[in-house]
């Protein structure tokens, strides 16, 4: 995002919604930091931040690569060229009765690197694709992380994408249940190395035989993970519908 | 992305916080889906959400309408809301059924209401995305109590200093709770920010406050 010198008044509303704190007041004029700004846009949105002189505008070069990895990875009005989804999304668990994305007999994982409210570098994006790579990964064909990759079998990201910052980028996946144990402990030891925080997903299917009961994952208890209370649920009305 | 998932807080702060998501997939029932998600707008609206909004319009407390929220519709139209009553949810959900439109139906909230309503309606739940919480440097989060009210736009639109701004704004009574609370939820843009989960977090700070302030 930009500032229009000669509009803005220097009131310092903008300020205080940048997620990121991108945004200072300097001469009494509103100055956003090009390095920590990830473009998502809130500031400019008309309805939200209500700029009395309408100072703010949105980068005309912002969707030209590879300043754009940081719209579409942190903009959700923002579409993927590729993906058709909003952000930096897919479709996840959201269509996963029609999709079967995620089979019975398999965990979807989703490692939403710099999410809540810190960001992330994609170099903590590639320590943890990198870490990964032992297990020779499938990442989710739709996940706009998958463009990023420079070499997918070793987990290394583009030079150029390693040099953005962005709200979240999300890695994703599907692995064999009997690899759990293992992709958790990569997981968890990375962690201690990166210099964000991510949110960890974890996808499975219901059991037919006990289909009002929340499905168990044992492996979970040795990582000292536990599911929330509150979760994400497919209801199973999408048609047609994936059985296996 | 899991935008509904990862919402912070305790049960009972999250008792009467459900996210609905009905999601036409890309290349297997987008087309021509607009139809049936207008019904469901209309379902939606009829029964009264607590937010509702697109990612082409922003929210209705942004100044979205519905009409526009409608109109803005595109090759892969979503409907994006929450509810803040499990009797409204439940009332949404019965009735989409009824609808039939052969879209997939997800629903955040706390699991042992979202399965209970599911068993209520026959309804067999297919998947689930189970949040594991947070890891990594966690000592560059806000605290818990900005957290709550963050973690309620998955998207990261709600800056830490918004939440703490509206927080010392209500505790110091220059501002009145349900401001505070509109304040907080209008970068959210797609309209899964609970405004009401979020009148009740601000209570906490300035318990003198009641809710028809």
């Amino acid at each position: 995002m930009l500032v229009h010198e000669e509009l803005c008044v220097g009131c310092g509303l903008c300020v205080k919604y940048c997620p990121v704190g991108a945004i200072s007041i300097v001469d009494r004029k509103a100055v956003i930091d090009q390095d920590k700004c990830l473009e998502c846009g809130t500031c400019g949105r008309k309805r939200v931040v209500k700029c009395p002189r309408g100072a703010l505008y949105e980068n005309p070069g912002v969707y030209t690569y590879p300043r754009s990895i940081r719209k579409f990875f942190s903009d959700p009005m923002a579409y993927h060229p590729e993906t058709k989804v909003p952000g930096r999304g897919t479709e996840e668990v959201k269509t996963n009765d029609v999709t079967g994305r995620v089979k019975r007999g398999e965990y979807g994982i989703a490692i939403e690197m710099g999410r809540p409210s810190v960001g992330a570098s994609y170099v903590d994006v590639e320590k943890m694709t990198m870490a990964l790579a032992k297990f020779n990964i499938e990442y989710e064909a739709k996940n706009p992380v998958k463009s990023l990759f420079l070499d997918e079998a070793k987990g290394t990201l583009k030079e150029e994408a390693k040099q953005q910052r962005v709200i979240s980028g999300i890695i994703e996946f599907t692995i064999p249940a009997e690899e759990l144990d293992d992709v958790l402990a990569t997981v968890m030891e990375t962690a201690k190395t990166i210099d964000t925080v991510f949110s960890l997903d974890l996808i499975c299917r219901f059991d037919d035989e006990h289909p009002y009961e929340m499905p168990k994952v044992p492996e979970l208890a040795k990582f000292g993970l536990e599911p929330r209370p509150n979760s994400k649920i497919n209801l199973g009305m999408g048609r047609p519908l994936v059985e296996e | 992305m899991s935008h509904s998932l990862h919402r912070r807080g305790s049960c009972e702060s999250l008792k009467d916080d459900f996210v609905l998501l009905v999601t036409p997939s890309v290349g297997i029932n987008n087309k021509g889906s607009a139809d049936a998600l207008w019904k469901i707008l209309d379902i939606v609206q009829e029964v009264g959400p607590d937010n509702l909004g697109s990612y082409e319009t922003g929210t209705i407390f942004t100044g979205a309408t519905v009409e526009e929220i409608r109109t803005a519709m595109g090759d892969t139209p979503r409907v994006r809301c929450c509810f803040d009553s499990r009797e409204k949810m439940f009332e949404v959900i019965k009735r989409i059924k009824e609808l039939d439109a052969g879209l997939s139906v997800v629903i955040s909230g706390l699991n042992e209401d979202v399965l209970e309503m599911a068993k209520d309606l026959d309804l067999r739940p297919h998947s689930v995305n189970y949040s594991l919480g947070i890891h990594g440097r966690t000592e560059k989060l806000p605290p818990e109590e900005v957290l709550e009210f963050i973690t309620m736009c998955g998207h990261g639109m709600i800056s830490r200093n918004l939440v703490k701004e509206n927080i010392e704004a209500v505790r110091a009574g220059r501002k009145k709770i349900h401001d505070a609370a509109v304040a907080i939820a209008q970068p959210c843009v797609c309209g899964i920010f609970n405004v009401d989960r979020a009148e009740k977090l601000l209570k906490k700070f300035c318990p003198q406050q009641n809710e028809a302030d």
